[in-house]
């Protein structure tokens, strides 16, 4: 049967026109943006807001009479914030890293440090921690350090370590701050049993690791590994939101138009299959529309950084090359569902095994952009349904793979397509008639059979 | 002149349910031809096999020359019996889309929708979206949609339903109009009255076969009803006294006058001028066949020959294990 590819074009450009003037479009277009500033931004701010700054009491009983001193010192919020500074991003400069590092992670805790004498029984004092919820000052933790933590035990000449009792009012955060503030005192006070200045061996295990300079034909640039993980990811979702939100207006205008009854209206001037390529392709329009959107403000976001360079110009070829197969893969399925129920609620159980696929898929890009060459990552750029993304993860990673391999998995992506669209085709042309309850998986295909 | 539809042998089923079985028809340029029948007789699968939206599992179908309705949908204008439109698109838009589908220009569709909406009484509705219009209004506008392109050939399935009296003249006018222009018009109803006002032929399907297939002109020859309606000049008139006339049968007294029913083969003409020589008449009507008459002394003698089939086939049965000599 023959396509009159003025027909196409005239539904394609109706529904491209009528799904990008829709507010949904610009909701849609916005979602990504808002998603990653969420996740990026302001979920971490809002977590770490949420922690009120800690305030307490920590004893300590020292057998070593050495380790206190250092705790008084490894406990003050400066002391912390440097050290969560130089652990996050390393730093030459102390003073700015100390500033760094107190804008960073949760709130500092403020530390009161109280020394028990030496032979207190820690099993008497452990009732100091066991205070009511609103008792002042609040009780932390008791801080056991061993007698053999800075001095090698005569017999086995090995170190011991420290013992740490807290209260159930200490959270996992400041827990952790005072394991790591304790772990400090204990190197310092060994580094000056055995003779060695701490701030000398600190300032000798400061390395700041620089960021690499890609060298290129068309000249050097700054790389970053940071970029580098992220790009598998933000390939793997601009084709997933594309693909997720065409998808989802494609069944959604099939299911109105099947349901408002305009379809026989259209069905006497365009044939079924007309109509399926119209559809298909008019809201493939308009996830490359909005695919060229985010790319265009990537390319803007690292211009302002001077990291443009950073994007290899084949990769958006590639990118949008996939975006389209994908899309008629999984948009055809969605149209499939959209074609054969009479509202979307009826859609619901169909969509499950789609989305599976879909959000599947999608979930592995950044796990195989992490090992783009290995058995696994290889296997699944060949597969169909899943091949398109697990090969943009690895063409966005590191280490991207031979040519022949993008061009065997787009092959094999165009047939994956054109085997869906054609069954797509037949159920549609049936489907788009039949009123009453949801279709099963047999009867989609028993369809299929009759077209 | 080639026929605007032909339709050969054409048989449809849906799983066990036969909806069309053997249909032949003819349908040449020009003509009327209502497609008459009760709701699921199949009127609107046989259309929507005309349409080549569903397709036949036999037979053959010629719309305006062409094997199939896909080579000449920019000829033929359609109105289903479930119409819709898009809610959120504008009067002007639909219309225009529909005939941009339809092989029109912008400007040509456009233009020919404003003067259709004005001849409907709908000026001004241009650029109101669809959603915004009363039931009766949205009704016209898809009428409009489907007359946007000047076609060949006017399919309507069951085009008058749910419409206010002067929306149903209007639409008629129109109609009307479109056959003058020289379309072919088809339209399906279960009203047999709007068949009998418009159409010049007149096909009548059952449980999915056609069992009439004649012009309205031949039907009411074919099934001369044999009554006639007196209404007297003088209200006291003795009425009964008519019983004795000439080849009158029966008289049926009733609020107004009297129906008479003559013998079979008496002229109504020589039984009229008996009738008014005996009683002066303010009105005297003879009764013209109605389509509900035909369509139920056709489905009556088919339902029968149904009834009979069945019974001769069951006794044919019963012989053949013995049950029966």
């Amino acid at each position: 049967m023959s396509l009159n590819v003025r027909r196409v074009g005239l539904v394609a450009a109706r529904d491209y026109r009528a799904a990008i003037t829709s507010r949904g479009f610009l909701i849609g277009l916005l979602f990504m943006p808002a998603m990653m500033l969420l996740v990026f931004l302001l979920i971490p701010r809002v977590m770490n807001s949420r922690s009120p700054q800690v305030t307490g009491e920590v004893a300590v009983i020292d057998p070593t009479l050495k380790v206190t001193n250092e705790l008084e010192r490894t406990l003050t919020p400066a002391d912390i914030a440097l050290r969560r500074s130089l652990e996050a991003t390393p730093s030459p400069a102390p003073g700015a890293a100390a500033r760094a590092g107190a804008s960073q992670g949760p709130p500092i805790p403020q530390f009161s440090l109280v020394s028990l004498p030496v032979d207190t029984d820690v099993q008497e004092k452990k009732s100091w921690l066991i205070q009511s919820r609103d008792a002042i000052p609040r009780h932390l933790a008791i801080v056991v350090v061993r007698p053999d933590a800075v001095i090698p035990h005569a017999d086995s000449g090995t170190l011991g370590s420290f013992d740490l009792y807290t209260s159930t009012r200490i959270d996992d955060a400041t827990e952790s701050t005072l394991r790591t503030s304790v772990r400090a005192a204990l190197v310092a006070a060994r580094l000056h049993g055995s003779g060695l200045d701490p701030t000398t061996i600190a300032k000798i295990e400061q390395v700041a690791q620089p960021d690499s300079v890609v060298v290129a034909a068309e000249g050097d640039h700054s790389g970053s590994r940071g970029i580098a993980r992220f790009l598998p990811f933000a390939c793997g979702i601009l084709v997933f939101i594309g693909v997720i939100m065409g998808g989802q207006v494609l069944m959604t205008s099939t299911v109105e138009e099947k349901s408002s009854r305009v379809i026989e209206v259209l069905l006497a001037a365009v044939s079924p299959l007309e109509l399926m390529f119209g559809k298909l392709l008019g809201q493939l329009g308009l996830g490359l529309t909005m695919t060229a959107v985010y790319i265009l403000a990537a390319l803007y976001g690292l211009a302002q950084f001077s990291m443009a360079g950073l994007l290899d110009p084949m990769l958006i070829v590639y990118l949008l090359a996939f975006y389209m197969v994908t899309f008629l893969v999984f948009g055809s399925l969605m149209m499939i569902i959209g074609s054969a129920v009479n509202q979307m609620a009826d859609a619901q159980s169909l969509m499950g095994p789609v989305m599976i696929l879909l959000v599947g898929s999608y979930v592995m890009t950044p796990i195989v952009g992490q090992a783009p060459n290995s058995t696994f990552s290889v296997a699944m750029s060949f597969t169909p349904f899943v091949n398109t993304f697990a090969m943009l993860g690895r063409i966005a990673s590191n280490s991207p793979p031979p040519a022949w391999q993008i061009w065997l998995t787009l092959l094999i992506g165009c047939a994956t397509a054109a085997i869906v669209v054609w069954f797509a085709a037949k159920v549609f042309k049936i489907a788009l008639l039949m009123h009453g309850k949801p279709p099963s998986l047999g009867t989609l295909i028993k369809w299929a059979r009759m077209a | 002149m080639t026929a605007a539809l032909e339709i050969q042998g054409i048989r449809k089923s849906f799983g066990n349910k036969v909806a069309i079985e053997s249909l032949d028809l003819s349908i040449p340029q020009g003509a009327t031809y209502g497609l008459i029948g009760p709701s699921g007789a199949g009127k609107t699968t046989a259309i929507r096999m005309v349409m080549s939206i569903l397709f036949p599992d036999q037979g053959r179908i010629s719309v305006l020359g062409q094997g199939s309705a896909l080579d000449a949908k920019d000829r033929i204008g359609y109105l289903p019996e479930e119409r819709g439109s898009y809610r959120k698109m504008t009067v002007g838009a639909f219309l225009t889309y529909i005939g941009c589908l339809k092989g029109r220009t912008r400007a040509q569709a456009l233009g020919r929708a404003d003067r259709l909406l004005g001849r409907l009484g709908l000026t001004d509705v241009t650029a109101k979206k669809c959603e915004d219009l009363s039931k009766g209004m949205l009704q016209r506008v898809q009428f409009v949609a489907a007359i946007v392109n000047e076609p060949d050939l006017l399919i309507l399935d069951e085009p008058f339903s749910g419409l206010d009296p002067l929306s149903v003249r209007l639409l008629k006018e129109v109609i009307a109009e479109e056959h003058e222009r020289g379309a072919t018009i088809i339209f399906s109803t279960h009203v047999m009255a709007h068949a009998e006002e418009l159409c010049q032929q007149i096909v009548m399907i059952h449980q999915g076969r056609k069992v009439l297939d004649e012009p309205i002109s031949g039907l009411r020859r074919q099934y001369d009803t044999r009554r006639i309606f007196l209404e007297p000049l003088d209200p006291g008139a003795n009425l009964l006294a008519l019983q004795a006339v000439a080849g009158v049968e029966h008289v049926t007294l009733n609020d107004h006058g009297c129906e008479i029913r003559l013998h079979q083969g008496t002229d109504p003409a020589s039984a009229i001028r008996a009738l008014t020589a005996q009683v002066a008449p303010a009105r005297i009507e003879l009764a013209r066949i109605r389509l509900e008459d035909v369509f139920i002394r056709l489905v009556g003698e088919a339902d029968a020959t149904e009834s009979q089939d069945a019974l001769r086939t069951h006794l044919q049965g019963l012989s053949q294990t013995g049950a029966i000599p």
